[in-house]
């Protein structure tokens, strides 16, 4: 009898744990990261060689405009697909180029934001500010415009 | 140890300041740099009584900048236990995009590894630098720091090319027994300092990758009063011209740095002007598991027979010159901004043919 009850505490935990890893990998299914700016920004559109410049920190201008990136870090995954399909390096690539660049004074190091709505705060407040995030973090919100899809799912 | 402390303080105040300002980088957009390079290493080496020049246990390189509309104002300031100096102190206006005018010292650009690596280790794959690329402070044979006016741009080439011209005109280093001695900002410049011009022209085919291959030119004006200089070299001044050429290029998952120098070195009485020749080539192979295979050859001609060489190994128990080297090591980039390095080396010097070991930490924060 007590040896059916665990079999059974068993296959209830495995069945939990399945049914949470479908909802995970529902979560992310038609996940797409936007290139976004602020909704007051005169920028609609760059293409993917001034993305990954600008994202390597380095002189981006549109109109006069100094464009400045801002990092997404706010989760481990926005980082690895920002890192594949954004800038197409690995993350010690990446780190030691955009070093080296600072160390040779070309540029700035685009400051990093580990919080999602601080970061959602700066690209509203500059007109010159051009991030990526989730789309289902900005798509309802009228301060941010999204310029186009980064990757999607 | 006043001396030493006043020197310190520029680092400190920077190192109080700036972290006050990048820990605000979450909250608003800045464009403050500051980033440490810290590194610790141990070397054993046969037949050497001590670690050489290049070989502190501990080096921090502060790094620090501020960029306001085209202006710019970046330093470098590294420390080990015995040495405290401001590297570089230049004063930017990016008068036109990727193109700008620098005041100040800054690396002389005909170095193809110094001008990609300058001070922190963390950003070179090897933990040794070619001797050939040595700074003065460790009996490098080429001057590396320029005070004057720096020239640098980039002009597009296709859609992600561009050629990059630099040129550097100023106060070059004098020479003191056994090292070049640059001019130091905060501190005392004992001798003559004179012209110094340096150069590149350089091809980079994909701007943001960094690949690269140029030509480098350096010109250097030397006068002394030290009497050991002129009892060895039996000259007053020394005229250094430098022609090189280099390429630093990466095909996943290999990369190769190679680079090429022909020293002339002119002396006051014609005939015994002489000249070498040296260069390295670096492959570097990326692996599994964040692992980076490195091997090095160093080659040098003729310079075993220059007495403007021996001039510089000032016979203290350490490999100062190295006519050859190969060197071979293992990095892993064990956590975000943190290498470990092994590299074991062969090394053949003015007086001894030596092996050595070296383990590093190197690291960047934040």
């Amino acid at each position: 009898m007590e040896r059916r009850d665990s079999v059974r505490r068993l296959l209830c935990k495995v069945l939990g744990l399945l049914l949470l890893s479908m909802a995970c990998a529902s979560a992310y299914m038609n996940e797409r990261l936007v290139l976004i700016a602020s909704a007051d920004s005169p920028i609609d559109q760059l293409d993917s060689i001034e993305v990954r410049r600008l994202f390597l920190g380095m002189n981006v201008t549109h109109d006069g405009i100094r464009l400045r990136a801002l990092l997404n870090e706010a989760d481990s995954q926005v980082r690895s697909v920002f890192l594949q399909n954004v800038v197409a390096m690995t993350d010690t690539v990446y780190d030691r180029r955009v070093l080296r660049l600072a160390m040779a004074g070309e540029i700035t190091l685009p400051p990093i934001y580990t919080d999602k709505r601080a970061l959602l705060a700066a690209v509203a407040a500059n007109k010159t500010a051009i991030s990526y995030a989730w789309e289902r973090d900005v798509q309802q919100d009228k301060r941010i415009k999204i310029l186009r899809t980064l990757w999607h799912d | 140890m006043t001396r030493h402390f006043s020197r310190l303080l520029p680092a400190l105040a920077l190192l109080w300041y700036f972290p006050a300002v990048s820990s605000a980088a979450d909250h608003e957009h800045s464009a403050n740099e500051f980033e440490v390079f810290l590194a610790a290493e141990a070397i054993h080496g046969t037949g050497q009584t001590h670690a050489g020049d290049d070989d502190t246990w501990f080096d921090a390189d502060v790094l620090f900048g501020l960029t306001e509309h085209q202006f710019k104002v970046f330093g470098e300031y590294y420390i080990t236990p015995d040495e405290r100096d401001l590297e570089r102190l230049q004063f930017g206006w990016e008068f036109a995009p990727e193109t700008t005018l620098w005041f100040g010292r800054f690396h002389q650009p005909a170095s193809a590894w110094n001008s990609e690596h300058h001070h922190g280790r963390y950003l070179q794959t090897a933990i040794t630098r070619p001797f050939i690329e040595r700074w003065e402070d460790e009996q490098g044979l080429i001057p590396q720091h320029i005070t004057g006016a720096l020239f640098d741009t980039r002009q597009a080439m296709g859609n992600v090319g561009a050629i990059q011209v630099s040129t550097g005109v100023g106060y070059g280093p004098s020479i003191l027994a056994h090292e070049y001695e640059p001019i130091d900002l905060i501190d005392n410049n004992p001798g003559r300092h004179r012209l110094a011009i340096s150069g590149r022209l350089a091809y980079l085919p994909e701007y943001e990758s960094g690949n690269g291959a140029g030509l480098v030119f350096a010109h250097d004006q030397v006068q002394t009063a030290s009497p050991s200089v002129i009892n060895y070299i039996q000259s007053t001044n020394i005229v250094l011209t430098v022609w090189g050429a280099y390429v630093d290029w990466t095909f996943d998952p290999w990369r190769v740095i190679a680079t090429n120098y022909y020293v002339d070195v002119g002396l006051d009485t014609g005939a015994h002007d002489e000249s070498f020749i040296s260069g390295y080539i670096q492959a570097e192979r990326v692996l599994p598991h964040k692992l980076t295979m490195f091997g090095r050859l160093e080659n040098s001609s003729r310079m075993e027979e220059s007495r403007y060489v021996h001039l510089f190994d000032d016979h203290d128990g350490d490999i100062d010159i190295a006519f050859q080297r190969e060197a071979l090591g293992l990095r892993w980039d064990f956590i975000r901004r943190q290498a470990l390095t092994v590299e074991i080396s062969h090394v053949i010097s003015i007086d001894q043919r030596s092996n050595e070991i070296r383990l590093q930490w190197s690291g960047v924060i934040p």
